[in-house]
């Protein structure tokens, strides 16, 4: 893909990453913010109407992230941030169940309990470490091709 | 020299004249602490629209329309967010961005998706406002949301298009050079 034939192939995996980063991140950021007093007129459990769009930008960039991985593997499996930007979205995701989980049943209570809220503030130090993460890859890789 | 040749040599003095941002973009954090900054304020910009713009759309109608709304000033955040990071980069390095085609791109999207706003709520945004749980919006509503989506997605994709079509350096001499803005090595 580094070399395709198209111009727009590595720009526009790019592009896609940054939608689905924005999807994502942004759709969790703002469930995490109305468990912690955002928009309070919204009733949360509503919110999961919004997360088939969280869940497209999650495969979005997935899929856009192994076309980038695959452009340049050595880049990324010899920079430590790499394998700390995944891991944060691990656990990310696995907040994002968690609070879901809880937020979203029929009878969850409409007020989120202190646990909930400390869920969400874990959420959002997730996520925008992990953009943290991904932003910096650009900056602390020590070798871009095998061999160089 | 006039019309806008003149504008955007305008533009590059006066973001040029920053030069302690400029300075402090330049160091080794500088600019990735300030692109960091840049894509956390999008993620927040495009969560909490998507919100606004598909209940707009008909997704989670049980929300009323107006409770929706109260995600919007995390919007305008995000929105500040990025507008203050953004203008940080064109501070530390305008003739990269006020001779870079993609850049004029975005910035068209932005101001499309504002004046798109703008004419929302000059004329049927009350009215819209005033939907509650499970009604539906107008078609105009609808449309206002879809051009809204559009012009962000295309806001992001002209912005991550942008670092391509980087005119390049343009000597030391800013203002002078720039007019006629040929990419050189830097020395």
């Amino acid at each position: 893909m580094r070399e395709s034939p198209s111009f727009f192939a590595f720009p526009m995996m790019l592009s896609l990453h940054a939608i689905g980063m924005g999807l994502a991140a942004g759709v969790n950021g703002a469930l995490a913010m109305r468990l912690l007093g955002a928009a309070r007129a919204i009733p949360v459990p509503e919110l999961k109407r919004f997360f088939p769009a969280m869940w497209f930008g999650f495969w979005i960039n997935a899929l856009s992230g192994v076309a980038l991985f695959i452009a340049y593997p050595t880049k990324a499996l010899t920079n430590p941030v790499f394998y700390l930007k995944l891991a944060l979205i691990a656990v990310a995701i696995g907040l994002s169940r968690a609070t879901t989980r809880r937020v979203f049943a029929a009878d969850a209570a409409p007020d989120p309990a202190p646990h909930v809220r400390r869920l969400a503030v874990l959420s959002l130090i997730c996520w925008t470490s992990a953009i943290t993460a991904g932003r910096l890859l650009a900056y602390t890789y020590t070798h871009i091709l095998a061999g160089t | 020299m006039t019309g806008i040749h003149a504008f955007q040599m305008k533009l590059v003095k006066a973001f040029a004249s920053f030069t302690s941002v400029g300075a402090s973009m330049h160091t080794h954090w500088g600019w990735p602490a300030a692109e960091t900054v840049h894509f956390i304020g999008l993620s927040l910009l495009l969560g909490t629209l998507v919100l606004w713009d598909l209940r707009l759309l008909g997704v989670g109608k049980r929300i009323p329309v107006a409770a929706a709304h109260q995600m919007i000033r995390w919007t305008l955040a995000g929105f500040a967010v990025t507008a203050v990071s953004g203008v940080s980069f064109l501070m530390a390095e305008p003739t990269e961005y006020i001779y870079n085609s993609a850049f004029h791109f975005k910035m068209l999207f932005i101001a499309i998706a504002g004046v798109n706003a703008a004419v929302f709520y000059l004329t049927i945004g009350r009215r819209t406002l005033a939907r509650g749980t499970d009604q539906d919006t107008s078609l105009p509503a609808k449309i206002f949301a879809v051009i809204s989506l559009s012009m962000w997605i295309g806001v992001i994709v002209s912005g991550r298009l942008l670092t391509f079509y980087r005119p390049g350096w343009c000597g030391t001499d800013i203002p002078e050079i720039v007019a006629t803005c040929v990419p050189q090595k830097r020395p």
